[in-house]
């Protein structure tokens, strides 16, 4: 009994002691960062120099009589406001962001001294932002027109030298052999031809070479109509400009917002949806600012939500914004992303690419083209294990393919190339 | 054996019309008018030569190529706030209500992103078992009619709403001050909210605001009677799903009588042969109903004669008054005792209903009734249906009222009284007499257009309303879009001119909360009203009150009656009756194309009214009994009660000989652009038919809707008509195989539906299934999707025609089309009528085979009729899939017959290749030619917005198809698998299916042997419609079976022993006698 209790004891102990060095060092990590603090506290409702949901917090300090008080309503408003009476600022306060109550904060006095350091003495603005704002997107120039044009004028250069040689050869055969001796040979009257006559001879030597030479032009004549018509209506890397500079680099790669976050409808709908701007002020309300254009195009989002950012409230009219669609399938296919999604656990980056790391703008990444999606079909299995919709067709496939001895079935195998699969 | 059988195009070439063959020599039907080009005088002078035209040519054909290439830039907007119940691509289900005067319906909604697209039922409607009416179907349509009424107006000009409540604030007060007479005409009003809201107008504007309920159709006669016999002016609940024998003296009940989608709904559960027991129906009308084709036994007898059939029968089952003979050429006599002694041995479950509006015939209907005991068990006097509440007496006392001038303000709701009121009470001149008029109609029709304010309601898609409609039954109606226009809901409108700021939806709210909450089931408001709106309906523990005075039994004397029925049964010559169509009533929805289009079951006419005349009273009088599409039907002039209009004349079998039939609901002028398209003229006014409402006379106090005062003039004109059938008999096959209950009950499969054995190479005898040309699809595996149609259960309604119009974006044509047999439609319902000559028949008088085949065209004067509803059939061997060149219709592996649009070319062989001729080409672009822009939906930006988005628009040249609603198929595979389980009977249905209202179509997995679908496939009673080629369909037909006394067993067995056909033929007026020819062969084959 007494050495288990001690071992118990000992046990609580060690707990503590452990609990107590992470807190020590943690906290003692966090009270450094004043900035991390308010960004993870406060930011979502204040900003230094504007108002949002809450005041702007720059100069708080001086607004209040004592830091004490300060601390106490940043730890929890609504029991200040019921502890001191007294103070009007504080009511006032209340009263003029509409009574909405400021939820009292699980924060140390340390880490909200730590906060107001930041707030008073906050960093300057990064020029770093200031210069890439400036710059704009990087262009990636294209070169390839001034390559060809080079190499053309070398190609121009080669062709005047090769004849000024062949005046100088014709001239000194002209020299040595004198006139009359070059007369009788054949392909010293050529010369004196014109540029067509002589074609025409060398062609009428050389029928085998021209023939090939024929055929090799026409395959490449075709070959490139061909292609060139295969490509139309494939927008493959259609890239369209946007109303809003919109970067999924920014949000899906650096922020890590999963994809179902914003095209909510993916797995429950065929469309996998444009997200309503309610979906974009869920965090925009707080966040006006980007790292790339600055407020220019989060301003739009709050333009098309009719928000206003000086009242902090919805209180103009409301713009839809006008996307510019991407990836558009013809009228006559049934594409159904919930389908894909949810049944087939087909990840998206399969048919839109890696997201994340697209900059604005986005672009089509599969050619969307039947042929790409046939193929699709053709390799891909189905996810028959563990859902039952599948358990009687399976064990009928397995049936029917036993000589071959296959238990995993591709979508073609069920079916999946026929013609209203897809199209009605 | 050699086949001796013969195919024609047309009568025409059957016939070898000169002009046909003149006709079929030359490539084009119609001179081609190049002459009329060549001779333009002004062609010299162009300045245009050949090489600028090719020029031209050349730079268009250029231009069009590289505009082709640009990516058109395509706009997407999402939500600013999105709504969370919306999910873009996820189809919402809204219950709500339809009622409009004449039909009452719980349905379903089904909207995307926003807006309505289809109407299903309400499987939770127990009054009506989720039945609809092809009108109830179709109504969605209406939603989005861009001939609606877009704002309100005074004097026909456009006014802000302020306006015009100020106007009729102010002039209602003055017309309250000084003592003047405000009055509300209405259709019936069935909604307790709306009632109270009209209570509460009366009690702003004083005692002499008087309401004026009023039906185009009348049915006061019947409440009359009630209120005579009963002491209650009511129309009583009748349950058909408890009388074993049914007698129906010229009542429509299935398709336009009262609640027509209930009593078809009840109807049908007692159809089934195998069931506990089969009702027995008997009919006795002048005109070929669809009531009257369903009949196990069908009576013609002239519409004066239907108050002495009442006398007769009530004399059979025990009354004694003072009858009269009336003409017997179909054996209506013997039918009519015969009835009688079934109805008597029912012991209570029997019913007689009758559709004359008569209150002394309805007298007579009840006393039968009462003789019969049936008030106990079939009809419900104690809950009484509320619709149909006119009174034609006081609507004609109001007409008077406003003629002279006492009536200052005049409120007119839901009806249209300038089209349907009979010309002789003269509602237009009346309307005129009247200083201030408000219609509250949806559009400016004929008596809104005559109103000083024109205060359009919301389309019921925009509203919020509750109905009683019987006993306790709630159904609630709820908006699913927004008002589309600048409307306002008519109870709205006259909360706010009785000074009350609350909206309609807040009073409805109050009103359940103050006056129904007891009744219900649920401690509060919201807990009820969440439930009732969510199931649309809802039932209560008592019945709302209705403020029907209560009289004790009054003293009634039958014998009175029954002398004026005697005395009001005036022959004559020629006598008339106007009925309501299937598809279009009262004319309501008159500017609805796919209504217009929908085929009557009957006659198969679309797009028109028309004198409906027995075959063998044209053939006396030289009408043309053929039409098609280069055979225009004869017309005549028809007075009736001193009206005179011009009809075409159409032969209807079944018709009374010496009577005619005509429509109501036709000719309108001021409904819309759709009724612009008819080819007849009303006044100056294109229109679709003519209006007989004129013709009607007010006798007995009620509208009389037969007469005899009738004379019919052939004149030399002749009318294009619109039919989609023109053909009406089986010719001896078995197209629609039927036997009666007895032989059902007594006899084997191989009797009456015996299988198809053909002989194979090495002449051993085989099932037809077992013989196959080709190797057979692996259609065991997976899903096999089939559907199957119960012959018993199928009314030939067209809801179905219209729930596959609607689901599947099916264009409608225009009746110049349907003219050249250019319907699109994926599902038709073919009617066939009995004929008088078989092929035991031909072989007994020793017809040749010309002869024989040539008289079985014809139908019998008074036919029997059954209906068939053919769609694509899914053959498993299907012929148009080994003929298309491009591989556009292949099979699928879940047993479908494909159809892929975007690689069909056009070359129309599948529809040549088809048995079924289920295929429909898109001759025109139907979405952009002018020709069509009235008529097509998908033409006008409003209406497109109908369109099923999850169904491809075809474009012009490709062939379309029932697709098996192959879009509900894969949506109902997809919930299963990512709900992980495997699909559950009745989870995927095809649109003809969930809409019918007596559950005659089955649809579901031919492989899952527990399926209704399979279950009656392995019935005894199915069959494969021409099974004899080898087809192998998906789609399986039932066997009808009549419940009639005689033997009926399949031909082919009836020629292999030709003494047992002999027994109960009733040759006179058709029995089964169509059977198939392939068997009778296949018999003889295999004779050999």
């Amino acid at each position: 009994m007494a050495s288990s209790n001690m071992w118990s004891r000992s046990k609580i102990w060690l707990h503590a002691a452990f609990l107590s060095f992470f807190l020590v060092f943690s906290t003692a990590g966090f009270s450094q960062d004043g900035e991390k603090l308010f960004k993870a506290n406060c930011a979502s409702c204040h900003k230094l120099d504007k108002k949002l949901v809450g005041p702007a917090l720059s100069g708080v300090q001086d607004r209040w009589e004592s830091k004490d008080n300060l601390v106490l309503w940043v730890k929890n408003s609504q029991g200040y406001l019921g502890d001191h009476p007294e103070d009007s600022y504080a009511a006032d306060l209340f009263s003029e962001f509409g009574g909405s109550v400021m939820p009292a904060m699980p924060l140390s006095d340390e880490e909200v001294g730590a906060i107001l350091d930041y707030i008073a003495n906050p960093p300057a603005p990064a020029e770093a932002a200031v210069v890439e704002t400036t710059s704009a997107a990087p262009v990636e120039d294209d070169y390839t027109v001034f390559w060809l044009l080079g190499f053309a004028v070398v190609l121009l250069i080669v062709v005047f030298v090769l004849v000024d040689v062949k005046k100088s050869v014709k001239a000194l055969l002209i020299d040595v052999k004198g006139e009359e001796a070059l007369a009788g040979i054949g392909e010293y009257n050529d010369l004196e031809l014109s540029f067509g006559k002589r074609a025409q001879l060398w062609l009428a030597r050389n029928k085998t070479i021209a023939a090939l030479g024929m055929v090799v032009v026409l395959v490449l004549v075709l070959n490139v109509v061909w292609n060139g018509l295969l490509g139309v209506g494939v927008y493959e890397g259609y890239a369209p400009p946007q109303p809003i500079k919109f970067s999924h680099k920014i949000h899906a790669g650096d922020n890590e917002i999963q994809c179902v976050y914003c095209h909510s409808s993916a797995p429950q709908s065929k469309h996998s949806g444009i997200p309503s701007i309610n979906v974009c002020m869920n965090c925009h309300k707080g966040i006006s600012e980007g790292s790339r254009w600055g407020t220019e195009e989060i301003s739009k989002i709050y333009d098309a939500a009719g928000w206003n950012a000086e009242t902090a409230s919805y209180d103009k009219p409301e713009k839809p914004v006008k996307w510019i669609r991407i990836h558009n399938l013809p009228d006559h296919v049934y594409f159904n992303h919930s389908q894909h999604v949810v049944v087939g656990e087909i990840e998206c980056q399969t048919c839109h690419g890696e997201v994340e790391t697209f900059d604005y703008p986005m672009k089509q990444y599969a050619p969307l083209t039947m042929g790409w999606c046939i193929n699709c079909h053709r390799e891909t299995e189905v996810k028959m294990n563990g859902n039952d919709y599948y358990e009687k067709i399976h064990a009928e496939l397995v049936e029917k393919y036993k000589d071959e001895g296959l238990e995993k079935f591709t979508v073609s195998q069920m079916g999946g190339l026929e013609c209203a699969k897809c199209h009605y | 054996m050699s086949n001796t059988k013969q195919y024609w195009n047309s009568l025409e070439q059957l016939n070898n019309d000169e002009a046909f063959i003149a006709k079929a020599n030359n490539e084009f039907a119609e001179e081609l008018p190049v002459d009329e080009f060549l001779g333009n005088e002004n062609l010299g002078s162009t300045n245009t030569s050949r090489r600028d035209f090719l020029k031209f040519v050349g730079f268009s054909v250029a231009a069009a190529t590289l505009a082709a290439c640009e990516a058109p830039v395509i706009k997407s907007i999402p939500y600013v706030n999105k709504p969370e119940e919306i999910t873009p691509g996820v189809a919402n289900y809204y219950a709500s209500t339809y009622y409009d005067g004449t039909d009452f319906a719980s349905v379903l909604v089904k909207t995307r992103e926003g807006r309505p697209i289809h109407i299903e039922s309400n499987k939770l409607a127990k009054l009506h078992m989720g039945g609809l009416t092809p009108r109830v179907n179709a109504s969605v349509l209406g939603l989005y009619d861009s001939e609606r009424q877009m704002y309100p107006s005074i004097n026909g000009e456009q006014a802000s709403w302020k306006s015009v409540d100020d106007k009729v604030t102010s002039t209602l007060e003055s017309v309250k001050a000084a003592g003047g007479n405000i009055r509300i005409l209405t259709n019936t009003i069935i909604s307790p909210s709306t009632k109270a809201v009209i209570k509460k107008f009366e009690e702003a504007y004083g005692a002499n605001v008087k309401t004026v309920t009023y039906d185009a159709y009348s049915y006061a006669g019947m409440r009359k009677a009630n209120k005579a016999m009963f002491g209650k002016a009511v129309l009583p609940n009748y349950k058909f799903d408890q009388a074993k024998v049914i007698v129906s003296l010229g009542a429509d009940f299935l398709s336009t009588w009262l609640m027509a989608n209930s009593y078809s709904a009840q109807y049908a559960l007692r159809r089934n042969p195998d069931g506990k027991w089969m009702n027995k129906h008997y009919q006795f009308e002048s005109n070929m109903s669809l009531t009257g084709t369903n009949a196990d036994v069908r009576a013609a007898i002239k519409p004066s004669e239907i108050g002495l059939v009442a006398l007769e029968l009530y004399n059979l089952v025990g009354g004694s008054v003072t009858g009269k003979k009336f003409e017997n050429d179909n054996a209506a006599h013997e039918k009519l005792a015969k009835a009688a002694k079934e109805l008597k041995a029912a012991n209570g479950h029997a019913l007689v209903v009758c559709g004359v509006n008569d209150p002394d015939v309805q007298m007579i209907v009840n006393a039968i009734n009462e003789k019969l005991g049936a008030y106990n068990h079939t009809i419900d006097l104690d809950t009484p249906t509320h619709i149909r509440q006119g009174d034609d007496e006081a609507f004609a006392g109001l007409v008077k009222e406003m003629k002279s001038g006492a009536v200052d303000a005049l409120l007119i709701n839901g009806v249209n009284p300038v089209y349907t009121a009979p010309a002789a009470v003269g509602f237009a001149e009346a309307l005129k007499k009247v200083k201030f008029s408000v219609s509250f109609a949806d559009r400016a029709d004929e008596t809104a257009s005559l109103c000083t304010v024109i205060a359009p309601d919301n389309h019921y898609l925009e509203s919020w309303n509750d109905y009683n409609p019987v006993g306790n039954y709630i159904s609630f109606q709820q908006p699913t879009i927004n008002a589309l226009f600048d409307t306002r809901q008519m109870q709205d409108s006259l909360l706010r001119w009785s000074g009350i700021n609350t909206s309609y939806y807040d009073f409805m709210k109050s009103t359940w909360e103050g006056e129904y909450l007891p009744a219900t089931n649920e401690p509060f408001l919201h807990t009820f009203w969440n439930k009732a709106v969510h199931d649309g309906v809802y039932e209560l523990k008592s019945a709302v009150a209705e403020s029907n005075e209560e009289v004790a039994m009054p003293a009634y004397d039958i014998t009175a009656a029954a002398a004026n029925v005697l005395k009001g049964a005036k022959s004559g010559e020629w006598e008339v009756e106007f009925y309501l169509s299937n598809a279009i009533a009262e004319g309501n929805q008159a500017n609805n194309p796919w209504l217009q289009e929908l085929p009557d079951p009957v006659s198969k006419m679309t797009w028109d009214n028309y004198i409906a005349m027995n075959q063998v009273d044209m053939e006396r009088l030289g009408f043309a009994t053929k039409y098609a599409e280069e055979s225009p039907a004869d017309m005549a002039k028809i007075t009736v009660n001193g009206y005179t209009i011009e009809l075409p004349v159409i032969a209807q079998p079944g018709q009374k000989i010496g009577a005619v039939s005509i429509a109501l609901g036709y000719g309108r002028t001021k409904a819309g652009k759709v009724v612009e398209q008819g080819d007849a003229t009303v006044g100056e006014v294109k229109s679709i038919g003519q209006n007989l409402f004129n013709a009607i006379t007010i006798s007995n106090g009620v509208m009389k809707y037969s007469s005899a005062d009738v004379s019919i003039e052939k004149t030399e004109n002749t009318y294009p008509v619109g039919s989609t059938q023109t053909h009406h008999t089986m010719m001896g096959r078995k197209i629609i195989n039927e036997t009666s209950l007895k032989t059902y009950k007594e006899s084997g499969k191989e009797v009456w539906n015996p299988d198809h054995i053909l002989s194979d190479a090495y002449g051993n005898k085989k099932h037809i299934k077992d013989l196959d040309l080709w190797e057979a699809h692996d259609i065991e595996k997976g899903h096999r999707w089939g559907l199957s149609v119960d012959l018993n259960a199928c009314l030939g309604c067209g809801a179905c025609v219209i729930a596959c119009h609607s689901e599947n974006n099916v264009p409608v044509v225009g009746k110049d089309e349907v003219r050249r047999t250019r319907t699109m439609s994926w599902l038709r319902i073919d009617r066939y009528f009995s004929s008088d000559m078989t092929k035991l028949r031909g072989k007994e008088e020793g017809l040749g085979k010309i002869d024989m085949y040539g008289q079985m065209e014809d139908p019998s004067a008074y036919p029997e009729v059954a209906y068939q509803p053919v769609m694509c059939q899914h053959c498993n061997h299907a012929p148009c899939e080994t003929v298309c060149p491009v591989a556009a219709t292949t099979h699928s592996n879940e047993g479908m017959n494909q159809m892929t649009y975007n690689r069909c070319i056009g070359t129309r062989y599948c529809a040549n290749n088809c048995p079924y001729k289920v295929r429909r080409f898109n001759w025109f672009n139907y979405v952009g030619d002018a020709k069509f822009t009235d008529v097509n939906p998908s033409q006008s930006d409003l209406a497109k917005m109908v369109l099923n988005p999850d169904v491809v628009v075809r474009a012009r040249g490709v062939m379309e198809k029932c697709s098996f609603c192959v879009q509900r198929i894969q949506a109902g595979k997809l919930e299963a698998k990512k709900a992980g389980r495997p699909v559950e009977d009745g989870e995927v249905t095809s649109a003809c299916a969930s809409a019918c209202t007596t559950g005659a179509i089955y649809f579901g997995d031919l492989n899952d042997k527990e399926t209704k679908v399979r279950k009656s496939v392995d019935d005894d009673r199915a069959y494969n419609l021409l099974e004899e080629i080898g087809t192998k369909p998906n789609v399986y037909y039932m066997t009808k079976v009549r419940n009639v006394d005689e033997e009926r067993i399949h031909e082919s067995i009836a020629a292999a022993h030709p003494h047992a056909s002999h027994e109960g033929g009733h040759e006179e007026h058709g029995h089964e006698e169509s059977h198939g020819e392939e068997a009778h062969q296949s018999h003889e084959e295999n004779a050999h």
